[in-house]
């Protein structure tokens, strides 16, 4: 199965990586907006009508301001 | 989500106000009300969806009349009833309140249409008790309506969820369950999020930064207008795929067929044969009886015809000593054997001729021997034909027990034929043909669109790179394209992750699924999740893995393991939560609430479904009545129940109807004659 791949977004991703892997590849900002955004979309994963550009947004620049 | 209580208020046969309690622990996570036919479980159930969703089983007669029937009879023309469904439950630390309901007044006998209302209120850690905006949405992100199909079922009908189609919304919703889904809204609509962030890098980026931006947008344009294409392709292919399995399985019953089709004939011709060899040995008796018949009548015949001839024999009248022949020779002759002459009238003359009358004739001799030769071998005879009688009668029954056994075999064969309605095999497989003809089109197109995404993502993933390189002495401009480049890697990530997250859910769900399968049934059937999370059931044959068309009892099983393994995996993931860092203590726990959930499933099967889902669920209402409940189900269950109730039935038909029911030792009322048709809970335990 190793030398399975699958594509997404033209990135390849080798079977057998972890989540914790992807997690552990990121800088400190990318880990920390990643995280947000997660939080973000789980809190309003009940809201059809959200639009969660500028709730994103806003977390992008508290991370780089 | 665990369930905390219901409180019914003249919800259908649930008269007033009616509360059971739901709280239990993981040692007894089980809630079991038993209630006869017609007492109401199923409106027990829809009570928890009505509450949650605001719609009931489409098994459920007559859903315009909510309010119990009594109550509404009783009301005056003009005043109003209330019908109510509360729930109260604990979801992630929080404790809700759910409440739907309606007030109808009474302008006929019919009750009219109304539209309900729902409020949620939610109490949080610290006490504080708010009412909830969007109450219906945030019920659907606790437990999706579609995912809840798993949670709140009917045993007799849950076969449906593995069914073709029904799964496609299942699936969908799984995805909320099992965290993907806020993953893939966050693929979503991070790229608005990039749009806003690069039209500052446009604006104040310069020539150089803001040409690549500029080609970075056309390639993001080309790349959602791929993404668009795919998915509508790959709804397509799904739409073929199941049209060309629902074609190939209609040829897989022809396939079928051929065998029955090649059986009757077989039976047909064996018929034929054992009816003639059934005639014939009725034939065979006849003659024997006609030709040999008598001889079963010569038992005393031949004892006495040997006893006269033994008495004529001793009276000297048979056969005599001397020969008639012989003393004529002696006669003729003139001279005795003693020498004396025998002359005419002398008196040895007349001495030897008296002789004469009183000798035998040699013929009457020979005919007496022969007579008394044949008086012995009659009775073997008669014995004979005894033997050859029954050996015949014997052969004539087999014959008989054949012809019925083929005459019912072929009826059974002619109905199984005669019931599968099946179009023309030649127009069905050019129709698979045609069919494979198109899916591979599609697929060839979304290989294409695949790779043209792929090439679309290099390409951007190299003008980012041209972009970081790129001048740009605006301050703003810096800004925006560090921000966006930090946008793009955490999207890049999250697709990992879904990738990652997909795969494993799919691969851990397969597993758990296979795990709980296995424990319920005896089949060597197993139950396998493809890469679509599609479900299929298949038997090895000798190391070939062949697709098993599933029975009813089979589905119920397979969806009962699903849904055992969905609520297993589901508190697992939230448990180990990752990216999106600690859940609390009860994520992804939902509860099993279930009527008739044992089926039309044999005994053994019960115990094994009982004895899983008691130990899978973190918590179970079981709906049972008497006949499915009592014995191996309740004492499976019983070490876990922590409430156990009756929904006693009370009914205004004349007679003696009077029910009981013994749990556990004692008798409680089932089912009780009353003025008016209703049911009440009455809790046990």
């Amino acid at each position: 199965m190793n030398e399975e791949h699958h594509v997404n977004g033209g990135q390849a991703v080798t079977e057998g990586r972890t989540e914790k892997q992807v997690l552990e590849e990121l800088s400190a900002e990318e880990r920390a907006l990643l995280k947000r955004v997660l939080e973000i979309e789980r809190a309003k994963l009940h809201l059809t009508a959200y639009d969660a550009t500028d709730d994103l947004l806003a977390a992008v620049k508290e991370i780089l301001p | 989500m665990r369930l905390q209580s219901i409180t019914l208020t003249n919800f259908r046969q649930f008269a007033d106000v009616q509360t059971f309690d739901l709280t239990s622990d993981s040692v007894r996570p089980v809630s079991l009300l038993f209630g006869a036919n017609g007492a109401g479980k199923t409106t027990f159930l829809n009570a928890f969806t009505w509450a949650l969703y605001g719609t009931m089983s489409d098994d459920v007669e007559q859903q315009d009349r909510m309010i119990t029937d009594s109550i509404w009879r009783a009301l005056p023309i003009g005043d109003s009833a209330e019908v109510a469904v509360e729930v109260r439950f604990d979801h992630e630390g929080r404790d809700y309140r759910v409440l739907r309901s309606a007030a109808l007044r009474k302008e006929s006998d019919q009750q009219g249409v109304f539209s309900p209302k729902v409020q949620l209120w939610t109490t949080k850690p610290d006490g504080s008790s708010e009412t909830v905006g969007a109450p219906q949405e945030t019920i659907h992100s606790i437990l999706p309506r579609g995912v809840s199909r798993s949670f709140f079922f009917n045993g007799e009908r849950i076969e449906n969820l593995v069914k073709k189609g029904a799964y496609a919304e299942v699936q969908k919703d799984i995805k909320v369950l099992l965290d993907l889904e806020q993953v893939e809204r966050a693929i979503a609509h991070l790229p608005k999020v990039d749009r806003k962030l690069t039209a500052d890098l446009k604006k104040h980026g310069g020539d150089k930064a803001s040409g690549i931006q500029e080609a970075i947008d056309v390639l993001d344009e080309r790349e959602t207008a791929a993404q668009e294409e795919l998915k509508v392709l790959e709804s397509d292919l799904a739409t073929l795929t199941e049209e060309r399995d629902s074609v190939t399985d209609l040829l897989r019953q022809h396939a079928e067929s051929a065998p029955i089709q090649a059986e009757r004939d077989a039976v047909g011709n064996e018929l034929e044969e054992a009816r003639s060899a059934r005639d014939a040995a009725i034939a065979e008796r006849a003659l024997l009886v006609a030709t040999r018949g008598f001889q079963a009548f010569t038992d005393t015949l031949s004892e006495s015809t040997a006893a006269m001839a033994q008495s004529l024999y001793q009276k000297g009248a048979l056969p005599a000593p001397l020969k008639r022949e012989f003393v004529d020779q002696l006669l003729d002759d003139g001279s005795c054997i003693c020498g004396t002459p025998l002359t005419e009238h002398s008196v040895p003359w007349e001495h030897v001729k008296d002789w004469r009358q009183r000798a035998g004739l040699q013929a009457v001799e020979t005919a007496w021997q022969q007579l008394s030769g044949q008086i012995a071998p009659l009775s073997a005879a008669r014995d004979e034909l005894c033997d050859s009688l029954a050996a015949l009668m014997k052969r004539i029954g087999a014959e008989r027990d054949r012809v019925t056994r083929l005459e019912e075999r072929k009826s059974e064969l002619d109905g199984k034929l005669r019931d599968s309605r099946m179009e023309d095999v030649q127009a069905l497989e050019t129709n698979r043909m045609e069919l494979d003809g198109r899916i591979g089109v599609k697929q060839q197109r979304i290989g294409a669109v695949k790779a043209e995404l792929q090439t679309i993502a290099k390409e951007v993933d190299q003008k980012t790179k041209e972009r970081s390189r790129a001048v740009v002495t605006d301050e703003l401009a810096t800004k925006a394209r560090s921000r966006s480049d930090l946008v793009q890697s955490v999207k890049r990530a999250l697709e990992d992750i879904l990738a990652i997250r997909e795969e494993d859910i799919r691969r851990r769900l397969d597993a758990e699924l296979k795990a709980v399968f296995k424990s319920i049934t005896h089949q060597n059937h197993v139950p396998t999740l493809s890469a679509g999370f599609e479900l299929t059931l298949y038997k090895d044959v000798n190391g070939v893995q062949l697709p098993v068309p599933k029975s009813t009892g089979e589905n119920q099983i397979l969806s009962l393991s699903f849904v055992a393994a969905v609520s297993k995996l589901a508190r697992e993931i939230r448990k180990e939560r990752r990216a999106e860092g600690d859940s609390v203590e009860d994520a992804g726990t939902y509860p099993i609430v279930m009527d008739a959930a044992f089926g039309s499933l044999d005994q053994d099967y019960q115990e094994a479904v009982s004895r899983a889902l008691a130990k899978m669920a973190p918590q179970l209402v079981v709906l049972v009545s008497k006949s499915q409940g009592l014995g191996k189900v309740v004492t499976e269950l019983m070490p876990y129940v922590s409430h156990l109730g009756v929904i006693e039935t009370h009914t205004t038909a004349p007679g003696s109807v009077s029910d009981d029911i013994e749990l556990e030792g004692m008798s409680y009322p089932y089912i009780r004659a009353a003025e008016s048709d209703h049911s009440e809970l009455k809790v046990i335990k």
